[in-house]
């Protein structure tokens, strides 16, 4: 019995899957937070405010976007909110210490990005750790290094106006960092939903041996996880800083945590093996709606980011458990002569 | 491959560190510097020592830090409120407790994976006690500071204490049969269930254990200054992981020991002073740690490999 036959999503032919259960769930949990946020807040449900809103939601969505994938492996990246303050400052420090105008600057962040998720995906493919641990060290490292760089204290303001205009600025109508989201997400739903990429993150999700007998090169698709997710991260480190103007050590503290939420909640399997792409950009909605919905309702506006973090924390493991919990209902049914069958490899 | 050759190796580094501090920096060995920074890293140490237990366990909990913070200033407030010390003492190991019963629930109970369920419940202490306390200080009362003694007198009090509780710690992982379980539970939890553990009871009690620990070592913190400052604890987690792999606990369980964890924290706790006295700024000691556990994780993973072929 293979578990990949047993997700009509690996067959990957057909161009648009009808949503699953968890999809609609999550689905009737956004359009709750926006009625109740409009009922409840004050010019929540203005043009200005869902623009806004979408700007806020961009950085996120990206790590959520790529984080996706290698969660998908059975994997984590813990490191990425660091990353993203890292490739801020570097970016900064190139631009005004380096002397290179910004699209250059920006150029060269990406490759240090990639670069810095080529070393979490060395050690964790060549030396065979734990990508938690591995993620961990590097997420101190790379927080550390941007703290370095900058002395604990430098900023890099008075960016160019050309390059302010990707987070402050609209093209066609969408706010313009929206567009890099746009683009990133197309490309991620193309790599795992319509590529034999997709259906080897799954397989290796669901049994890296079994994988690897199958030929599949395991390595090579976990570091193409990793390094993807460097890559965006470095993405993401240059809208945050074209959105708020500065380039700060502090940027992007505690991303990882949200765009690791915002994929659980979408649907994708903390063990591996399943997870889609329309799903994670729903929870990227569910947690951008709820932090931006808390600090435009009078009873929740002054302690609206600890708020945010607390239900966030909260959703996170509610996704987990109810997971969880309907593993444990299909356990039941199951009739259990096969005996005690590992449905996923624990990854530790 | 030669019997506790990475704790062997990492005691020579601290060796060697020390024996440079003599020579270029003998200001470290002042003993009331010294005996007051040891005093403040005895709390960290055991927390130290229960992450370790933790990640013998192959689990592991980043929301110590975090929890550090809500026990201290559980602690703090009973003590302010005019409760005895013995009571606020009593609250932040309560505290702690029922902080890691709610990691041992989800992790244990639930089978969820332990480093989710504890960066979630990281971000929501953290985040729930920002809300309460919107970072206010509390003020305690004068008479418990250093449990009534003199400050030489309860820092030395605080020393041997921990060190008491580590090596109880330690000779019971080695000794103990509940000790030896964690070993089990972390190097096969499927066989150590047929052979008739209960991994699910061995991986709630290790998560519970380490939020007393985390009480017992924040009750430790508190009695150390006049003041709670609530964000106290942060990072806190990376620290004792990194002291719990420094010192030879395997990432993936079943492996290391709390001398090596001891080992372990003293090198790191003697990298930040000897960088001061080495002319390098503050603003490097994250790096510095990054890289370090970076190198343990490294060599530890070089050592798999070649014990593989």
């Amino acid at each position: 019995m293979t578990h990949a036959a047993a997700n009509p999503r690996s067959r990957g032919s057909p161009a648009f899957h009808a949503i699953t259960a968890h999809e609609a769930l999550l689905l009737v949990i956004v359009l709750t937070e926006i009625v109740l946020f409009t009922l409840s807040g004050r010019r929540f449900a203005t043009g200005d405010n869902v623009a806004n809103m979408v700007r806020h939601s961009v950085e996120i969505g990206l790590l959520a976007l790529v984080m996706m994938p290698i969660i998908l492996t059975g994997g984590i990246d813990l490191s990425v909110g660091s990353l993203l303050g890292l490739c801020a400052v570097t970016f900064g420090k190139l631009w005004r210490d380096g002397g290179l105008n910004w699209p250059l600057a920006a150029a060269a962040t990406v490759v240090i990005g990639a670069i810095a998720g080529g070393l979490n995906a060395t050690l964790i493919t060549r030396l065979r750790l734990p990508p938690l641990i591995v993620t961990l060290a590097t997420y101190s490292l790379f927080r550390g290094l941007a703290e370095s760089l900058t002395r604990g204290v430098d900023a890099f303001t008075n960016l160019p106006a050309d390059f302010l205009f990707l987070g402050t600025g609209r093209i066609a109508g969408l706010p313009a960092q929206a567009w890099v989201l746009i683009v990133i997400a197309a490309g991620v739903w193309l790599l795992v939903h319509q590529t034999s990429f997709g259906r080897s993150f799954r397989a290796i999700g669901f049994a890296p041996e079994g994988a690897r007998y199958a030929g599949i090169p395991v390595n090579r698709r976990v570091a193409l996880t990793y390094v993807l997710s460097g890559t965006v991260a470095a993405l993401a480190a240059i809208t945050y800083t074209a959105r708020f103007g500065t380039a700060k050590a502090d940027a992007g503290t505690g991303y990882e945590l949200a765009a690791i939420t915002a994929v659980v909640l979408g649907g994708t399997s903390i063990f591996g093996g399943t997870g889609t792409v329309p799903g994670t950009l729903l929870g990227v909605a569910a947690i951008g709606i709820l932090s931006n919905g808390l600090s435009r309702v009078p009873a929740t506006m002054s302690s609206a980011s600890e708020l945010t973090g607390i239900l966030t924390g909260v959703l996170l493991l509610l996704a987990l458990s109810g997971g969880a919990l309907s593993r444990g209902i299909v356990r039941l049914r199951r009739p259990t002569t096969s005996g005690k069958s590992q449905p996923h490899p624990v990854s530790s | 491959m030669i019997r506790h050759s990475r704790e062997l190796s990492v005691a020579a580094a601290l060796a060697v560190l020390l024996t440079l501090l003599a020579i270029f920096a003998p200001a470290f060995y002042e003993p009331q510097p010294l005996l007051s920074r040891l005093a403040s890293a005895a709390p960290r140490l055991l927390i130290a020592c229960g992450v370790a237990l933790v990640m013998i366990t192959r689990q592991i909990d980043i929301s110590v830090g975090s929890l550090f913070g809500i026990c201290s200033v559980g602690g703090g407030l009973a003590a302010s409120n005019g409760a005895p010390l013995a009571v606020a003492v009593a609250v932040a190991i309560g505290l702690g407790i029922a902080g890691g019963t709610v990691n041992g629930v989800l992790v244990a109970a639930m089978r969820l994976p332990s480093i989710v369920v504890t960066l979630a419940t990281m971000v929501t202490w953290r985040e729930g006690l920002r809300l309460w306390r919107q970072g206010v200080f509390i003020n305690l009362p004068d008479g418990g500071q250093w449990f009534g003694l003199p400050m030489r007198a309860g820092q030395i009090t605080i020393c041997c204490f921990s060190i008491l509780v580590v090596l109880f710690l330690a000779i019971a992982l080695r000794h103990v049969a509940a000790g030896r379980f964690l070993y089990a539970v972390g190097s096969d939890a499927e066989a150590a269930r047929l052979a008739g553990l209960r991994p699910n009871w061995t991986t709630f009690g290790v998560f519970a254990l380490l939020g007393g620990l985390t009480g017992l070592g924040a009750a430790l913190h508190m009695v150390q200054s006049p003041q709670v400052d609530p964000a106290t604890g942060r990072g806190l987690e990376l620290e004792a992981i990194a002291a719990a792999v420094v010192g030879g606990v395997a990432v993936a369980g079943g492996r290391g020991n709390l001398w090596g964890v001891l080992v372990g924290f003293l090198l790191l706790s003697c990298i930040g002073p000897a960088l001061t006295y080495a002319g390098i700024k503050p603003y490097w000691d994250r790096t510095t740690q990054g890289v370090i556990i970076l190198m343990a994780v490294i060599a530890d993973g070089l050592r798999r490999q070649k014990g593989c072929q």
